[in-house]
This record gives C-alpha cells, structure tokens and sequence, in this order.
C-alpha cells in the first residue's frame, strides 16, 4: 500500500472533530481536519450551554479564553400546562467562579475558537471542503475519504468521522444497523436579542452570570420540550419535538415556538425582544438504543455521528459528550497509528475509553430517561396532573381546610386518566434513570 | 509576460467586523479568474497581489489554491485610501503587462484604483468590463454604457482589465492545492511611499428625493401609472452630442438639473 497523504483525516470542524484534531495534532500525528462551512461553526446551530469540564486537561484554564456568553449560575426545571407553570429553581455563586460549570456560548465562536486550538497544535484546517464518501481497500477498511473538490481524494491511516447527527460517513461504512425516524428530533431555535441590562432584571442576573431553564410541555400537541438560556444580550428560546408526532400534527416548528413564547411564564421574558435567527437542526434523541457500531477499519465515529448526544429530558447535553468522544477517538487513533495497527483491533482503546468514562456511563444510567420523557403519559397527562396538584395544595380554600396531599394526588391522577399501575412503573423507571 | 491580479481582502456587507466572513469580492475572484485563463494560454504564472494587514493573506491563500504563482502583500491597515493603494501596487508591478482586477470592492465601491493603476504605470485602460475574450495577443473587452449600449475594446498590453462580479466563476481549489497553499510563503513587503487611512467613504449615487404631486387618474391602476410613468413615452430622450469636455460638463449638469437630479441654481 502507498504511503498515505496523512495520519489522521477528521471530517467535521464541530466539538468533537476539533478536540479529536487537537489531541491527534499534539501527539505529533499529521493531521487534516475537514469542514464543508466556510469557517467552524459557520453553519452549527445547538440550544446555547456547554459544560466544559472534559477541557481542563487539553485546554488548562480554557474558561480564561473560550468565548463565553454568561456562566450559568441558575438553573430552572420548569413544567407547563396551557396556564400553569412549575419551576424548580436553583443558583448556586459557585458556578459563577473558577473553574465554573456550565456557560451559555454561541457554536460559530466556540466551534472557531476550538478549531483555532486545533491549527495551533499543527492540524491543517481546510474549510469549503466537503466530504462526499469514503475510501476503502480491497478488504472494505476505510483508506481516506473524497472530497467536492477537484483532485479531491486524500488518504490517511484513519479516519475520524465527527460529521455530526444523521452521519452519512457513519451510514455509507454501514455502522448504522437501522436508522428511525423515531430516535431523532427536531430541535428549532429562536435567538432574541434584548439589552444586557433588561435580560439581568428580568432573570435576576448580575455581570457575566446566565440562566438556563429546560422546559417539559409547552409544545403542545407535539411530544417534546423547551429551554430558554440568556445570552450577554440575547436569549436563546427554541423547543425540540419528536419527529413522528411533529408530522402526524402538521405542525409547523416556529407556530410552536411562538406558543412558548406566548406562555404566561415565558412571555414576560421575552417581551420587546427582537429577532435575530431562527435555525433548526436533528439532535440523536435515542442514546444507547441508536448508536451505531463505532469503530471499523481505518474509522472511528464520534460525537453526534455516533448518536452520542445525551438528551434525557433535564439534560440536554450533546457538547461535551462531542468533545470527549472526539478525544477518546483521536487517542485510539494515535495509539493505533503508532503501533502500526489501524485495524478494527488496533482502534479497539476508543470503545474502551467510552465504556469507561462518563460518555457511555451516563448513556447507559439514563438509557430509559429519552423515552420516558417523550412518551405520551409523561407529555400529555403528567405535567396537568401535577400542576393541579401544586396549585390544589397552595390555593387556599377557606372556609374549607386544606386537603391532605395524599388526597389531591389520587383525586387528580383520577381525573387526568393516569392509572396508578403505569405512575408507578414510569415512577420506577425516572427512579432508576435519574435516582 | 507577467500577469497580476489585484486583490482586496474586504469584509462582508453583512458582517463588517467580523472577519471571519471576509474574504474576495466577487469582482476580484472574477479578476482573478481571467488572470490564471490568460496564464493558462500564454504559458505563464500569475502574481497575486493584495495591499492590508496580515488578515488579507487570507485572500492570497485562496488565489494560491487557484493556481496563482506568486502572492505579494503589501503591508497596510484595512482602510487603506485608494490612491495610495494604486501607487503601492503600481510600483510593485511595474513590469507588469497584464494587471486584472475587480472593478469594485464590496465594501467601499469606487473602483478608482484600476484607474489609479493604469495611470501610474501608463497603461491601457479597460474599467468595468462585463465580457472578455482572451487571444494571444491581446483582449477583447465588452464594456457597459449608458443607455444598454455597450462599448468592444481591443487591448493591448501592458494594460488594466477590471470585470464585473458576474463576468466569470472563479474555478474551486483543488484539494492537494489547498493543502499546498497553506503553507506556501507569502511575500510580505512594505509600501514604497507613505499609506494613509481613507478618509471618507464612497457610496453609490443616491438621488435626492423628489416630492411629486398626487396622481389624478380615477382607477388605482390608472394612478398607478402615472406613478410609475408605466405608458407614457420617456420624457428623457438620448442624446448625441458631440461637445468640448467643459461644454459637455455644463451640459450634464443642465439635463441633470432639468429632470430634477441636482437643485436649480
Ligand atoms: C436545538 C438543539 C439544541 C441543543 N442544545 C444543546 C445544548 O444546549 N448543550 C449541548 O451540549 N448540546 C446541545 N445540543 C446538541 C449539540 O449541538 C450536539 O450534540 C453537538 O453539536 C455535537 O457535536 P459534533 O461535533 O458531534 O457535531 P456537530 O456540532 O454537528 O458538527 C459537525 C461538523 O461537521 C461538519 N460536517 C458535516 N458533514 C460534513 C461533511 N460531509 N464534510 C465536511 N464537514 C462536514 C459540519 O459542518 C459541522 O461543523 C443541541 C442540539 C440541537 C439541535
């Protein structure tokens, strides 16, 4: 076999793509990282928080740099009826502090800022450059990939396919063994801009401290949820909908957006702002139950080309599991290329650092969270039941006495139509997921 | 036979302080084009060249990636005038027979520096060209008048070309030539005379606004018509004069005056 052009091929400048050129860069490997927009992130939508903990040891001090919008200090779990809402509401001063937690960002300055770390460590960077399919030898090991430019096929020892959801490198390799339409979802998203000094009265947020509230109902008809983060002068507000149900209601995305926003929890939030973007984009909803098969001859997947994205309702978090898969990826790779062995074999570390780390620990814990979350009971019938029962408990109903709260439960699960057998099993199962 | 493109590295209408989006016009990708063309038939390279900060190596990268041969780029801040982009160009270029360029940027749209260029270097002349065709011992250019007239040229060298956006696609790098290009030393040179920063901008010609009175017709349409002088025959007729330049200055600003283009008196 000729020698090929390069190490390490990595196909999507995204979190996982650019924290797997780093990590191959900096072992001295040649790397080209490929990204079909004009520049990383140019062409990248997501909800707006990351967690970066997984950068402490490849970026030291990464929050000292990373362009960041607010650092989280609140987080809200809000459930809503047509006119109720529930929040739970949290803050804590530490995330707002060295080394912090999470942190609103927007993906074209994250994803470039990102890259850029990549080009320092050596890894060429081409931009406008889309991969169009995959080389492969006689045997069916990936040998490269071809690219929409002229003279456009390059070779490496491995590949790295971090081309995000829907992964057609992933599908052409035949990793994916079925794909549904039913593990993803649609995520859309209205960017709003409003004065710094509006969105720190309105979510009681001083300096560079940020908000993030996930939101269970409020999608009507259409399974699914919301979020609304702040931004320094802008708020993120955007739903994500199961696919099926999306169409089987002929829904249009933006009319649910707009009924979010018209919520009497929300729409005090967002009154007067202005839009500046609407984007939308497929989130990998399903975990374990869609993941493909990640490692193959001269190919490893990872980040949301794998389906790596962990979407359990509360959590939303696709970024950090991009950008520690990535790395995990590129040091199998490294490991690989310097023993000479990029076989399936050779590449066998990458599944192992998964398994081992929080990437698939926290996929397998909440294995049954995506589908509970999105069934029907959880979406339609749960969120009314236990408004009635909060706002039953705080409404005061002299001269009558308060009810006892066993009471209002079984009144109200009655009346929502909940048996009690199927509470008790999904109670079970958010038990087991979350608990 | 050297062949030069010029070109401006310049921020996107969009995104002006982003530079992230800027990049080429689409005039000077034009220029470019017909420069590697008119390598490609003579048999020779192209130089690149672009007048800013270290940000417009961008630009030289990706006319690297096309072909160009060469890349030179004279150090100057973003908002450099134009004059003075044309002298610094024009004295580094200064063998040269061929100099394509965009016939404006983007961003600020005068398109005086082609004729900047030609002027310092005493070359011919082809400004706002819309079609070329290259032969061996010259150009053929199509240049837009008033009126949908258009003028042919035949050019000879040495001579300045600038195109038009649309006169031609600028054809995509190749892989290997990308890779090549990056790393690819760029010539980084100083200005031989003094650059300064452009003091004003240069917009398109807005006419002032006319007040006119209200339309009489009875039927929205027919209002509609007066409005938009939809039937009625041209008040403004062409013209061929043949006058001193003076005589012909007076002479526009009259007509300009009579359709109500520049204030009486
Ligand atoms: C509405 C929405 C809200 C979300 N909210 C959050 C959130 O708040 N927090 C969070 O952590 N995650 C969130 N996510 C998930 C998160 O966006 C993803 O999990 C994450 O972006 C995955 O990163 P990645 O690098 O794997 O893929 P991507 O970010 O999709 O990057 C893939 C890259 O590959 C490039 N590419 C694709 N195909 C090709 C090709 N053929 N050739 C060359 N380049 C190619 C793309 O241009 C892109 O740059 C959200 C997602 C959505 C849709």
């Amino acid at each position: 076999m000729s020698t090929p052009d390069v190490d390490v091929v990595v196909v999507g400048a995204g979190p996982a793509g650019s924290c797997a050129a780093i990590v191959a860069a900096r072992a001295g490997l040649s790397v080209v990282l490929l990204e079909r927009g004009p520049f990383p992130g140019s062409k990248n939508m997501y909800g707006g928080v990351v967690y970066p903990r997984i950068l402490d040891g490849l970026i030291p001090n990464w929050w000292e740099e990373a362009p960041i919008q607010r650092w989280v200090t609140r987080r809200s779990t809000m459930l809503l009826t047509d006119t109720q809402a529930l929040t739970v509401d949290f803050r804590s001063e530490a995330w707002g502090q060295p080394p912090y937690n999470g942190a609103t960002a927007f993906r074209p300055d994250w994803d470039h800022w990102l890259a850029s770390h990549a080009e320092a460590a050596g890894a060429q960077l081409l931009t406008d450059t889309t991969v169009v399919g995959l080389l492969r030898d006689a045997g069916g090991a990936v040998t490269g990939v071809r690219t929409d430019r002229p003279d456009g096929d390059l070779t490496a020892r491995v590949v790295i396919a971090c081309d995000g959801v829907n992964s057609f490198l992933a599908k052409e390799a035949g990793l994916y063994e079925h794909t549904d339409a039913k593990h993803f979802t649609l995520g859309v998203k209205e960017t709003l801009a409003l004065p710094k000094e509006v969105i720190d009265e309105r979510f009681a947020v001083r300096e560079r401290h940020g908000v993030d509230i996930e939101i269970l109902g409020g999608t009507g008809k259409v399974n699914g949820g919301g979020f609304l983060y702040t931004g320094l002068d802008t708020l993120a507000v955007g739903v994500v909908l199961k696919l099926p149900k999306l169409a089987a209601q002929q829904q249009r995305p933006e009319q649910i957006i707009a009924g979010l926003k018209q919520h009497p929890a929300i729409a005090p939030l967002v009154q007067g702002a202005e839009l500046k973007e609407y984007s939308a984009h497929l989130i990998p909803e399903a975990g374990l139950t869609m993941m493909p098969k990640m490692t193959m001859p001269g190919m490893l997947v990872a980040g949301d080309a794998a389906a790596l994205c962990l979407a359990a309702g509360i959590w939303l978090e696709g970024v950090n599991f991009a950008m520690a898969s990535g790395m995990y990826a590129a040091e199998a790779a490294v490991e690989a290329v310097q023993k000479g062995d990029t076989s399936a074999t050779g590449l066998a570390g990458y599944q192992r650092r998964l398994s081992d780390t929080f990437v698939l620990k926290d996929h397998r814990k909440l294995r049954r969270a995506p589908e509970l979350v999105l069934s029907d009971r959880v979406q339609h019938l749960y969120p009314t039941m236990v408004a009635n029962v909060v706002e039953r408990m705080f409404h005061v109903d002299n001269p009558n006495p308060k009810p006892g709260v066993r009471r209002i439960l079984d009144q109200e699960r009655r009346k929502a139509g909940v048996r009690r057998r199927d509470l008790l099993r999904d109670g079970w199962t958010g038990f087991r997921s979350f608990g | 036979m050297s062949i030069v493109a010029c070109l401006k590295w310049v921020s996107h209408p969009g995104e002006p302080h982003d530079e992230r989006f800027a990049g080429m016009s689409p005039a000077d990708q034009s220029a470019l084009e017909f420069a590697l063309r008119q390598a490609a038939l003579l048999g020779t390279g192209v130089t690149a060249i672009t007048v800013g900060p270290s940000g417009a190596d961008k630009v030289l990268r990706d006319a690297l990636a096309c072909g160009a041969t060469r890349a030179i780029r004279i150090e100057a801040p973003t908002t450099a005038a134009g004059t003075d982009v044309a002298t610094a160009i024009a004295d580094h270029i200064a063998d040269a027979e061929w100099v394509w360029c965009g016939d404006y940027s983007l961003d600020r749209g005068a398109g005086s520096v082609p004729a900047f260029i030609a002027a310092h270097l005493g070359a011919e002349q082809a400004l706002g060209v819309i079609h070329v065709d290259l032969e061996a011992d010259g150009v053929r250019a199509t240049r837009r008048l008033d009126g949908g007239r258009r003028e042919l040229l035949g050019v000879r060298s040495p001579a300045v070309v600038s195109v038009e956006g649309a006169t031609a696609r600028l054809r995509r790098a190749g892989l290997q030539s990308l890779r090549t290009a990056a790393d690819t030393v760029i010539e980084v040179v100083p200005a031989t005379t003094p650059i300064h920063r452009a003091e004003f901008m240069v917009r398109p010609y807005r006419p002032r606004a006319r007040e006119l009175p209200a339309p009489a017709g009875d039927s929205p349409l027919d209002r509609l018509r007066l409005l938009t002088d939809a039937a009625a025959a041209s008040a403004a007729r062409g013209e061929m004069v043949t006058l001193e330049p003076a005589d012909a200055a007076a002479r526009i600003v009259q007509v300009l005056t009579d359709w109500g283009y520049l204030p009486h008196g």
